[in-house]
């Protein structure tokens, strides 16, 4: 009964460190610490080796700041450098559209010749005109999602 | 809190050159000792250090401000140590969650310093250091994340990817071997 009771406050010792006990078990503690020498001194003892790591402090290796910000200023400079040129990619689409603007007379003419050769039915013709406008804009698209795929292959971080 | 994070989340994903500074700056001292007591190496921890760093503006648009930044940070610098240790065919510091299991990794032969000891004793000459590396690695690090990083444990569950009721196991017994250590019993 009594080695209960010193286990018991032993417990409580570490838990009020650890995830914190109730006021009840506090008062518990503090009583039993105040008639039991032993555990009285496992506080302690516990107290001051806390103390002890809390206030242990070390040196920071000089210009260690410093010379990180160069690192990663260098790396967030090849990033730059290395990152999907979104805009030029845009300038080409829009390039293709004004091409494809200017152009889509002969190309209609082409497709419609075309088609009396081959004798394929006016939806098909029509539908090869559409797809014809379409490819710079499914290229781009293309392009995003692999670039959003391989994003989400690196190994996340978070972890959560 | 949920403002700054979700501020500093946007400008991580921004790669703000100048949040990335202020950054290193505010959290220099607390990464460091933390990677410190992670690989018992000065120069391992600087190394490790300024990968943590490169991952933070590589890997930036993946904090989502919901936890902690520190919390991330230490989990991003634990990853890197443990994939160094993986890739060096060491031991891991999940293998070192039960030291009985087999030796932890910074431990000298008897009778010597162990690295830990060399690296603290050249820091500071207290008792603390002199102990500390009597306290197995991984009791070291849930101690360093609770004690000094001040930590919640779901925090630290988070940042070890482990599961809470471990933590608190390995709290309890790291708080028991610091004890010990601090007053001559074995850890």
């Amino acid at each position: 009964m009594i080695d209960n009771l010193h286990a018991r406050a032993e417990k409580l010792i570490s838990q009020e460190r650890v995830e914190g006990i109730s006021q009840a078990e506090g008062d518990w503690l503090a009583e039993h610490l105040r008639q039991c020498e032993s555990c009285s001194q496992i506080a302690k003892q516990t107290h001051e080796a806390l103390r002890a790591f809390r206030g242990a402090a070390i040196a920071l290796p000089r210009g260690l700041a410093e010379r990180t910000r160069f690192r990663v200023q260098l790396r967030a400079q090849e990033l730059r450098e290395r990152e999907p040129k979104r805009s030029l990619l845009w300038v080409i689409c829009a390039i293709s559209w004004a091409l494809g603007i200017a152009t889509a007379p002969y190309v209609w003419q082409a497709i419609q010749w075309i088609g009396e050769r081959t004798g394929a039915p006016r939806l098909v013709l029509e539908f090869g005109f559409g797809l014809w406008w379409a490819i710079p804009a499914l290229f781009a698209a293309a392009i995003v999602i692999l670039e959003n795929v391989r994003q989400a292959n690196e190994r996340d971080w978070s972890g959560r | 809190m949920a403002d700054d994070t979700k501020a500093l989340a946007q400008g991580l994903k921004r790669r703000d050159p100048g949040l990335l500074d202020q950054l290193i700056e505010q959290y220099q001292y607390r990464l460091f000792r933390y990677l410190l007591y992670l690989t018992s190496s000065r120069e391992r921890a600087e190394d490790f250090f300024q990968e943590t760093w490169i991952r933070v503006l590589e890997r930036g648009h993946q904090y989502d401000g919901k936890y902690k930044f520190e919390s991330w940070l230490f989990r991003i610098a634990r990853n890197l140590v443990i994939d160094w240790q993986r890739s060096k065919k060491m031991l891991s510091l999940d293998a070192l969650i039960d030291p009985e299991e087999g030796a932890p990794m910074e431990f000298a032969a008897k009778n010597q310093p162990s690295p830990l000891h060399l690296v603290l004793s050249a820091e500071e000459k207290s008792g603390i250091h002199a102990s500390l590396d009597r306290v197995p690695g991984v009791y070291r690090e849930v101690l360093v994340l609770r004690f000094q990083e001040e930590l919640g444990l779901e925090e630290i569950a988070g940042v070890l990817a482990a599961p809470l009721s471990t933590v608190k196991s390995r709290l309890y017994r790291g708080l028991e071997a610091l004890r010990g250590a601090m007053h001559g019993g074995a850890a």
